[in-house]
């Protein structure tokens, strides 16, 4: 049986997906999923998950349009020229908008 | 674990599903994001009648996804509400359509017209950001995660807000006239969107204590204002004389004079007493009812005899 592993490396981070083992059972994939997976590099947290309950859906699949494939400028905050500078938290939010622009144009190459 | 370790270990993220929290702060966790959720839910509804009314396309686009953010703002918050096992989504939604569930005095009032957009969308949505800001620093871990995605879309909101705002104040006289008339109608009650001081707050002490709340409402208030009044100055609006707000520059404080606002009609609000308020929970019933037939198929595809179909099939 195949589970999937997620590691959060320190407290209070997300957990991220970083592999996947093989086991018979929850208890066999915690302690493989330790071994494999934060023997060396730190984690504070692991969760395993078996494979065939983790149900994908992607971007590829027919009729799918996720992450801004579609044109929707009026969605971003840096459609607006109206000064953001004045509040730190709307500062803060156009930053992480402008980022994952960044990222979408990235992934589009 | 006990409420003193709580209180002592009390942080950012500190705690999450995994730790076995006391009832009173599982209850009083439970109390402040389903008001935050019942929240968005009717900023949604108090927008929504802009999406029809919207004076072009570009703003209708924008006007119908900040709804629908504000719908998943909902649905991130009742979900993080839910893991404190306190109450479950659907008693939640129950609630806020048989008027027991609470939210933002500001919500209780529909909006006339296109004017008095931007008084929700910037400066009470500014308003709101203000606050979420400082819960990415939130006790329980969910909220926080609830909180980032929140913030990282809520920035286009507010900017989109001032887009409106700046648009109507640099429109015809008669634009400006109606512009200062709707900031006139909204103040007071953008005042009362962080309550009343801290004394008369009844949760706030063990909210901040238990780490839940980061900042309290006064000093919450002030920053708004900080960042807010000079806003509305820009774009030509005055402040009423009344209620006053006076600017102490020594102490880079705002002073709200509260006699000057009416708090029987504020906890009247509170209570979902208001007529207008009452208004609006009465659509948020009708809506629930109303799409009743749609959780009903998605609980059970099978019963209903017909297969779910994408709607522009």
């Amino acid at each position: 049986m195949k589970w999937e592993v997620f590691r959060q490396e320190k407290k209070k981070d997300y957990h991220t997906h970083v592999g996947s083992v093989h086991a018979p059972d929850a208890e066999m994939a915690k302690q493989y999923a330790q071994i494999m997976h934060a023997r060396r590099k730190p984690a504070n947290s692991l969760w395993v998950v078996p494979k065939e309950e983790i149900a994908e859906v992607h971007a590829d699949d027919a009729g799918v349009e996720m992450g801004g494939t579609t044109q929707k400028e009026y969605r971003w905050a840096t459609n607006y020229n109206t000064n953001e500078s004045f509040a730190e938290e709307i500062e803060a939010s156009q930053r992480e908008q402008e980022q994952a622009e960044e990222d979408l144009a990235e992934a589009d190459r | 674990m006990d409420l003193d370790t709580v209180k002592e270990r009390a942080g950012p993220r500190e705690f999450g599903p995994a730790d076995e929290m006391p009832r009173e702060y599982r209850e009083a966790a439970t109390r402040m994001i389903q008001f935050h959720a019942n929240s968005e839910i009717m900023g949604a509804y108090i927008e929504r009648p802009f999406i029809r009314q919207a004076p072009s396309l570009d703003r209708k686009l924008a006007v119908s996804a900040q709804v629908q953010d504000e719908v998943g703002h909902g649905q991130l918050l009742y979900r993080a509400a839910e893991e404190l096992g306190i109450k479950t989504r659907e008693e939640m939604l129950d609630e806020l359509a048989s008027g027991e569930g609470k939210f933002l005095n500001c919500f209780h009032y529909p909006l006339d017209d296109w004017y008095e957009l931007p008084m929700i969308m910037f400066f009470v949505d500014g308003a709101a950001m203000r606050r979420q800001a400082t819960l990415k620093r939130t006790s329980w871990e969910p909220y926080a995660h609830a909180i980032d995605k929140i913030c990282f879309e809520e920035g286009f909101h507010i900017k989109h807000g001032e887009d409106i705002l700046r648009t109507i104040a640099t429109g015809s006289r008669r634009d400006r006239q109606r512009l200062q008339e709707a900031f006139e109608k909204w103040w007071p009650r953008i005042l009362q969107f962080f309550g009343p001081t801290d004394d008369d707050s009844t949760h706030g002490g063990f909210a901040m204590d238990v780490g839940l709340k980061t900042m309290s409402n006064d000093d919450l208030r002030n920053a708004f204002l900080n960042a807010y009044v000079p806003k509305a100055e820009k774009y030509g609006l005055e402040l009423p004389e009344y209620p006053r707000v006076e600017y102490h520059e020594d102490d880079d404080y705002y002073e709200v004079y509260e006699e000057d606002l009416d708090w029987d009609e504020f906890f009247t609000v509170a209570k979902n007493e208001h007529p207008t308020g009452a208004g609006q929970i009465d659509k948020r019933r009708r809506t629930q009812a109303a799409v009743e037939w749609v959780r009903d198929a998605i609980e059970s595809p099978d019963s209903t005899g017909i297969s779910p179909a994408a709607a522009d099939d």
